[in-house]
């Protein structure tokens, strides 16, 4: 599904990125943990196809294409979603418009006519059940207004509507209670199958209760350096990152 | 207190030194159109010597370059719609009375008329002199050079007189066509619409390819008591014309005006726009859209003149600039010391879409009143690119995410044209010149 090789990426030069490397497969979810100012975000971002970010150096091979010589809207329409952690209020134009162009753009690259207003609608009302998506929502501008929950389940949302092959979760649990973090973990779960994977991104281990990983990896420096399964998380939420910190020094 | 009738500082001066270059371009134009016109009203030529021809140093045309007024000017070919191959009207299967005028003179088989009680329309060439509104000092005419020169050569405009307590059925549609080269058209547009009435009225200008010259129109409506006036302007001209407009808009008490300036297209545009609010509890409302592309000028000149207590004005200009475009706005609002409880609003936010593209912007208040309350903002920016990026990240486009960003932001301004039909033609024809395909893509759109 995705390759990443000594990827080193630096945003106003400064080095984040240091030469990172992981291999996810078809179906599994891999979690990316890391104290703060290790790199997380900014490998979202330059997986996502932020431009901010430059790339000096490794590659990154998405289903046999080259990743970094796509765009965004390329990206995405080969299957790579990215839940942002701050989703971004688009004042004037409906959530429901919105995600119309973004679902006709993915059928356009699929060689598909665009889809009929009454299917659309149809998919709207099955997806937003996934998430508990208030009807009202559908039809207000993209995030205005939204409270930090409604915007992360929007973005979950977003996520059942376009079906990635890839979805990136960039600390979709920042600014979540626990019934809106079950809610969206919920309909993460529901969307888990053998030709999907999951890059979920977060601080803490709380989140990974709810969306198991079937690998978890630690981010320091801009490096990953140690990965294991779904323990490894709870001896981090015990430990804290310092000792791992310490080792990979010494 | 304050004599109204008497010119104010905050009445459109005319101190403005006259540039001899310039003048002398002028009186040369003058010359050229006295030779061309069929007709010429002499009671014009002395305020036209007096105002200054608009140069850089005439504050109100800082920015306003006007050289390519100066072309060579030719006689306009009489010409119907129908030889000008000029759909008469520009909304297909819009249902309006219509008024269609091409290089300036009224097409009677491809017009309209309203025939209805209480309504009396004509072209202007047949109304009767006497019956015009009368020459005052506060007009257009009396104070910018280009108004006078409409004043001197229009022959031709609609003449609408409107009886008190008329809501007329259908809107009145003004098509003004422009083709081939080098004439110029001047249109004046004289309403008088009484108490209690409603009217809308649509200006629409448009051009064909191969069309080379200028229109010049002068719009005055006189809106009675506890009237609803609207017009939405729409100004679509393609080829190399030059369009300068005015409109003198005076309000009686409780009436409500609306008018929506969107310029679709347009080499050089200048629309100069007035309100005067002479009756307590009116209410003006002026917006407008300019999205000039590569090489476009358009410039939106407004007055809002709050005379007296208890009335209200809101304006919202939106543009978004593409290439080496330029854009001008001046939004001035007068309240006058007796406009106590006046409440006026003024915004205009602009987004610079290359970064070769100019946007001159000047909010200006005068206010002599104590107890009023007056807001204004401004903005110049770009577009917004974490939405941008959102939205690619989603896998829309660029240019479609810009699109809808576009929609966006004029969006309140669209959705406030008074009819229906104009605002989606608008909208077509913004998607068409702006190869938006993201556009119209609204699942409420189909069936």
């Amino acid at each position: 599904m995705l390759k990443i090789n000594e990827l080193q990426a630096s945003i106003d030069e400064s080095k984040i990125l240091k030469g990172l490397n992981l291999t996810i497969n078809p179906g599994e979810v891999h979690a990316i943990m890391g104290p703060n100012g290790s790199g997380k975000s900014t490998l979202a971002s330059v997986l996502a196809g932020r431009e901010d970010y430059g790339i000096d150096g490794g590659t990154v091979d998405f289903n046999g294409t080259d990743l970094l010589d796509m765009d965004a809207t390329e990206r995405a329409r080969a299957g790579l979603f990215l839940a942002f952690q701050y989703p971004v209020e688009i004042p004037g134009v409906s959530n429901i418009n919105f995600m119309r162009a973004a679902v006709n753009g993915k059928r356009e690259h699929e060689g598909l006519d665009p889809i009929k207003g009454k299917d659309f609608l149809q998919m709207v009302k099955e997806k937003a059940k996934l998430v508990e998506l208030d009807g009202r929502l559908r039809n207000r501008s993209v995030n205005e207004g939204f409270s930090g929950g409604e915007k992360k389940r929007n973005e979950i949302f977003q996520m059942a509507m376009l079906e990635p092959k890839l979805a990136i979760l960039d600390e979709t649990d920042s600014g979540l209670d626990i019934d809106a973090l079950r809610v969206v973990s919920e309909g993460v779960n529901a969307m888990r199958s053998p030709d999907r994977s999951f890059l979920v991104i977060t601080h803490y281990q709380r989140l990974l209760d709810y969306i198991v990983p079937d690998f978890v990896h630690v981010l320091v420096d801009g490096r990953i350096v140690r990965s294991g399964g779904k323990e490894l998380a709870l001896e981090l939420e015990e430990r804290g990152y310092d000792w791992i910190k310490q080792e990979t020094v010494a | 207190m304050m004599d109204l009738a008497k010119p104010q500082v905050m009445d459109r001066a005319t101190q403005s030194v006259q540039h001899a270059a310039t003048q002398e371009r002028g009186v040369a134009f003058v010359d050229a159109l006295d030779g061309i016109m069929g007709s010429a009203r002499a009671t014009y030529d002395e305020v036209l010597a007096s105002l200054p021809v608009p140069h850089r140093r005439v504050e109100r045309w800082k920015y306003t370059p006007v050289a390519s007024w100066w072309n060579e000017v030719k006689s306009a070919e009489p010409m119907t719609a129908a030889e000008a191959g000029c759909e008469p009207n520009p909304i297909p299967g819009f249902d309006a009375y219509r008024l269609v005028f091409v290089n300036g003179s009224f097409d009677a088989a491809a017009s309209d008329l309203p025939v209805h009680p209480g309504v009396i329309c004509m072209p202007l060439s047949q109304a009767p002199v006497e019956s015009l509104q009368s020459i005052d000092q506060h007009q257009p005419e009396q104070a910018e050079w280009f108004a006078a020169l409409n004043g001197k050569f229009a022959s031709e405009g609609m003449y609408l007189r409107v009886e008190k307590n008329t809501i007329l059925d259908r809107p009145i549609l003004i098509h003004h066509h422009s083709t081939g080269g080098g004439s110029v058209s001047f249109l004046r547009h004289d309403l008088v619409i009484e108490a209690n009435s409603q009217v809308q009225c649509v200006q629409w200008s448009t051009a064909s390819d191969d069309a080379v010259g200028a229109v010049n129109v002068v719009t005055r409506a006189s809106i009675g008591e506890n009237t609803r006036v609207s017009l939405d302007k729409v100004q679509d001209e393609a080829g190399q014309i030059k369009h300068v407009a005015f409109e003198d808009i005076r309000q009686d008490r409780g009436s409500r005006a609306d008018v929506h300036t969107v310029t679709i297209r347009g080499q050089w545009v200048r629309n100069d726009l007035a309100f005067r609010i002479n009756g307590e509890g009116a209410h003006a409302e002026l917006n407008g859209i300019f999205l000039p592309l590569d090489g476009e000028f358009v410039d939106n000149h407004t007055t809002v003149d709050h005379r007296v207590a208890h009335c209200t004005s809101s304006e919202n200009y939106k543009g978004i600039l593409y290439g080496k475009s330029t854009g001008v706005f001046n939004g001035k609002v007068f309240v006058r010391p007796d406009a106590q409880q006046t409440n006026a609003y003024q915004q205009n936010a602009n987004i610079l879409a290359s970064d070769q593209a100019t946007m001159n912007a000047k909010p200006e208040l005068e206010i002599y009143a104590d107890d009023v309350k007056c807001s204004h903002g401004c903005t110049i920016g770009q577009f917004d690119n974490e939405a941008l990026f959102y939205a690619r990240s989603r896998g829309v486009g660029l240019e479609a995410a810009k699109a809808m960003l576009v929609h966006a932001f004029i969006g309140e301004v669209l959705q406030g044209l008074a009819v229906p039909e104009v605002r989606l033609e608008v909208e077509h024809r913004l998607a068409e010149k702006h190869q938006w395909e993201i556009w119209s893509d609204h699942p409420d759109n189909e069936s």
